[in-house]
C-alpha cells in the first residue's frame, strides 16, 4: 500500500502543511552531512594527489589504490609492503578475535550455571572493565611484558629462564622470537601483540556470548546425558552446534574492531610487522604527510571491515530463520 | 530382570528437603504415574533416577544392580523432557538416531532403527523436516521415539502432556499408553493431573511435601484413599470434622454409621470424607439421611454438581440419574451410604473444613 491510498495520509493533506517537516528535514540534513560526509571525504581524498613538498590536490587518479596493491614504481618494480601490512592487521585480528572467544566461552558458559546473582555481579565487574581505554590497557601490558620489569624480570630471578636454557627450550624461544641472547623477551614479538589485542576484546567476547548461552535449553544437555553422551560428547554434538552462529558472529565483530587496532600495535609489534592502521596514521599526520595515500589505505580498511561485517550479518540472519 | 527400585531416597537442597525417605518399588513393564502438586517433589525424584541429580541420601538399584552413583550417560534411561528438549541443529530423524549415534551404531543401521521408531510414532512422512517445523504434538512424538531408540531399561516422562492442549492431550494419554503396553517397557510419568494418571496408569504414587501418601492402583487410590490429602488431591470430596463414636463418626447433633466400622477410640478427632457422586439425592432407606438445602446448581451436561447446606455442612453432591429439575432454595434429604464414608485421623495442623 502507497502513503497515498492510506485514509490517514489524504487526511493529513488536507490539514494545512505545518512547519515541523521542514524541521525534521533540517535535522536529517545536519545529521546526515555530519555522518556521511568524512567517509565520502575520505573516500574523494583518496583519488587526489600528493604534491611534493607541499599539501595535496585534487585529482581522479587511481595511483593510490595502485600503490597500495603493487607499488607506486610499478611496472618497473613491485612492492607489496602495503599488502603485507593488511595482511598483518588481519593476521593479528583473526588470531586474537579466535584467541578471545575460544577462552570466553568455557568462562561464560560456566558463568550462565552460576547462581543469579553471581552472574549478575561477574557482569557488571566485566561491563565495567570495557570503561578501561586500550591505551591504559597497553600501558599496564607494556609494564607487564617490558624487558627491564614485568615478566622476563620474574623469568630471571626466578630462575626460570636458566631452567629453559637448561632444558633447550630456550632455543626454541629464541626461534619463535620470544628471547634474546640473554633472556627471555615479549617486546616487540607477535605473541605480546596478540596477547594484548585478545584481552582487549575479551569482555566484549563474554557481553556477545552471554545472551546465546544463557538462553541455551539446560534440558538439551540433559537429553544428551540421559541417551549417553559423556560430558565431552555434550560440548560437542549439543553446545557446540547449538550456539554454533553466536560463536562465529562473535569472532566475526572482534576480528573487525580489531582490524583497526592502533595502539596496541604500535607498542607491542615488530617495526616491520605493523599494520594498515598504523600506516593510515603515519601517512595523514605522520613524517610523510600524504593525505590521498592515507585516505586510500583507509578506504581499503573500510571494505575490508564491511565485507567482513556483511558476512556476520548474513550468519546471523541464517540463525534467525532457523 | 528384576525391577527399578528405591530405598529411602532423600533430597535436601540447603534447608529444603524436596524428597524425603522415598521408597518404591516399580512394576517391571508397568507404567507408574508420580502424581502429586506442583513442588511436591516428583520431578526431582525422576530425574534421580535418570541420574541427572545425585539423591543426598538412600540408594537406587535396578536388577539388584546399585545404580545410585552411576552418572546418567551410563544409566541411558530413556527421557522425555517437559520442553521435549529436542535438538534445534538436527532435523526429526537425526534427533531420533542421536543415541544410536553417541553408541557408535553404523548410519545407515542407526537410521533404518530411527524410521522404525518414526514408524511406531506415525511419523515416517516427516524424518526429514526440521524441528522448528514441526507442530507440538509431533515434538512430543519425536521425544518419545528418541528416547526409545537405545531400547532402555527404564523410560521417564516429565509431565509429557503439558505442552499440548487439552483435546490433543487425551488422545496423546491414550496413545502413549497403548504404545507402552506394546513395548512393555518399565514406564514412570510424572504428572500433575489426577485424569491422566488414572488413563494411564497400572499404578500410581501420590506424593505431597516430598513424601509419598499410598501407591496403588488407580482404582484402589480413588476408592480407598488412604489418607485425607489422597482423598482431595484424587477426585473430588466433601470434607467433614468430628469424633469418633463406637467405630461410627459424630458430628455436632449427628451420628453417622461408618461401615466397616472406623478403628479409632473414642473421641479421636477425625476428618471425614464422601465422594461427590457417592452421596445420594434419591431416598435409599439405608445409610445416613440428612436434611438439606440446594443452594446452587451447577449443571455441566451429563451431571449436575448440586451445592447442599446441610446440618454437618455444606457438601457437594454430583447427580448423574435422578435427572429431578432442582431450584435453589429446594429442601431434600441426602443419603450417605455408609460405606461411602472414609474415616482419616484429624491431623492438629490441618484446619476445620
Amino acid at each position: 500500500m502507497t502513503a497515498v491510498d492510506s485514509p490517514k495520509a489524504n487526511l493529513s493533506a488536507e490539514t494545512p502543511p505545518t512547519r515541523r517537516p521542514w524541521g525534521t528535514w533540517a535535522l536529517a540534513l545536519v545529521i546526515g552531512f555530519l555522518c556521511v560526509t568524512p567517509f565520502i571525504l575520505v573516500i574523494v581524498i583518496s583519488f587526489g594527489q600528493k604534491i611534493d613538498g607541499a599539501g595535496w590536490a585534487w585529482d581522479f587518479t587511481f595511483a593510490n589504490y595502485q600503490r597500495f596493491f603493487i607499488g607506486a614504481l610499478w611496472p618497473e618494480e613491485v612492492t607489496l609492503l602495503h599488502l603485507q601490512r593488511l595482511y598483518y592487521a588481519l593476521y593479528y585480528a583473526v588470531i586474537a578475535s579466535v584467541l578471545a572467544v575460544l577462552t570466553a566461552f568455557p568462562f561464560t558458559y560456566l558463568l550462565t550455571r552460576q547462581s543469579r546473582r553471581a552472574q549478575s555481579i561477574w557482569l557488571v565487574f566485566i561491563l565495567a572493565s570495557l570503561s578501561l581505554s586500550e591505551v591504559f590497557i597497553v600501558m599496564g601490558w607494556d609494564v607487564l611484558l617490558s624487558n627491564r620489569s614485568g615478566l622476563p624480570m620474574l623469568f630471571e630471578v626466578s630462575g626460570a629462564t636458566d631452567w629453559l636454557k637448561e632444558t633447550g627450550w630456550f632455543e626454541v624461544l629464541r626461534e619463535w622470537g620470544l628471547a634474546n641472547p640473554r633472556n627471555v623477551k615479549f617486546k616487540t614479538s607477535e605473541f605480546a601483540t596478540v596477547l594484548t589485542m585478545s584481552y582487549l576484546v575479551w569482555p566484549y567476547a563474554v557481553i556477545l556470548l552471554y545472551p546465546a548461552l544463557s538462553r541455551l535449553d539446560p534440558s538439551l544437555t540433559e537429553a544428551a546425558r540421559t541417551m549417553g553422551a559423556g560430558p565431552a560428547r555434550v560440548m560437542s554434538s549439543v553446545i557446540l552446534p547449538t550456539v554454533k552462529l553466536p560463536l562465529i558472529g562473535a569472532v566475526l565483530l572482534l576480528f573487525v574492531f580489531l582490524l583497526g587496532s592502533y595502539v596496541t600495535v604500535v607498542v607491542f609489534a615488530e617495526p616491520a610487522k605493523q599494520t594498515t592502521a598504523v600506516a593510515v596514521y603515519e601517512s595523514v599526520r605522520g613524517s610523510t604527510l600524504d593525505a590521498p595515500f592515507g585516505a586510500a589505505q583507509a578506504v581499503i580498511l573500510l571494505v575490508t571491515a564491511a565485507a567482513f561485517l556483511a558476512l556476520a550479518q548474513y550468519l546471523t540472519k541464517r540463525s534467525e530463520i532457523r | 530382570m528384576a525391577g527399578l527400585s528405591l530405598k529411602y531416597i532423600r533430597k535436601s537442597y540447603g534447608d529444603v528437603r524436596a524428597v524425603e525417605n522415598v521408597s518404591l518399588d516399580f512394576t517391571d513393564g508397568g507404567l507408574t504415574a508420580l502424581l502429586g502438586p506442583s513442588g511436591c517433589g516428583k520431578t526431582t525424584l525422576l530425574r534421580m533416577i535418570a541420574g541427572l541429580e545425585d539423591p543426598s541420601a538412600g540408594s537406587i538399584s535396578l536388577g539388584g544392580r546399585d545404580i545410585t552413583r552411576l552418572p546418567a550417560h551410563k544409566r541411558k534411561f530413556g527421557m522425555v523432557f517437559q520442553s521435549f528438549a529436542l535438538f534445534p541443529h538436527l532435523n526429526v530423524s537425526d534427533n531420533v538416531s542421536y543415541a544410536l549415534t553417541i553408541a557408535g551404531t553404523p548410519r545407515g543401521q542407526a537410521a533404518a532403527r530411527a524410521r522404525e521408531l518414526l514408524d511406531l510414532v506415525q511419523l515416517s512422512a516427516f524424518a526429514e523436516r526440521r524441528i522448528g517445523e514441526l507442530s507440538g504434538g509431533q515434538r512430543q512424538r519425536v521425544a518419545i521415539a528418541r528416547a526409545l531408540a537405545q531400547e532402555p531399561d527404564v523410560f521417564l516422562l516429565d509431565e509429557p502432556m503439558s505442552a499440548l492442549d487439552a483435546k490433543l492431550r487425551e488422545d496423546m494419554q491414550v496413545e502413549l499408553r497403548q504404545l507402552q503396553q506394546r513395548l512393555g517397557i518399565t514406564t514412570i510419568v510424572v504428572t500433575h493431573d489426577q485424569h491422566e494418571a488414572m488413563t494411564m496408569a497400572d499404578s500410581i504414587v501420590v506424593m505431597s511435601q516430598g513424601r509419598v501418601e499410598q501407591m496403588g492402583t488407580p482404582q484402589a487410590i480413588y476408592h480407598h484413599p488412604e489418607n485425607a490429602f489422597v482423598a482431595d488431591f484424587i477426585g473430588k470430596a466433601n470434607f467433614f470434622d468430628g469424633v469418633t463414636e463406637g467405630g461410627n463418626v459424630r458430628i455436632g447433633q449427628h451420628l453417622l454409621q461408618v461401615t466397616p466400622p472406623a478403628n479409632f477410640i473414642d473421641g479421636s478427632p477425625v476428618r471425614m470424607a464422601v465422594r461427590p457422586e457417592k452421596a445420594m439425592l434419591a431416598g435409599a432407606d439405608d445409610g445416613n439421611r440428612l436434611p438439606a438445602k440446594v443452594t446452587f446448581v451447577r449443571d455441566v451436561g451429563p451431571v449436575q454438581d448440586i451445592h447442599l447446606d446441610t446440618p454437618i455442612g455444606r457438601m457437594i453432591v454430583s447427580d448423574s440419574e435422578s435427572g429431578q429439575p432442582l431450584r435453589v432454595g429446594d429442601a431434600l434429604q441426602v443419603t450417605l451410604p455408609a460405606d461411602a464414608i472414609h474415616v482419616f485421623p484429624r491431623l492438629s495442623d490441618q484446619a476445620a473444613a
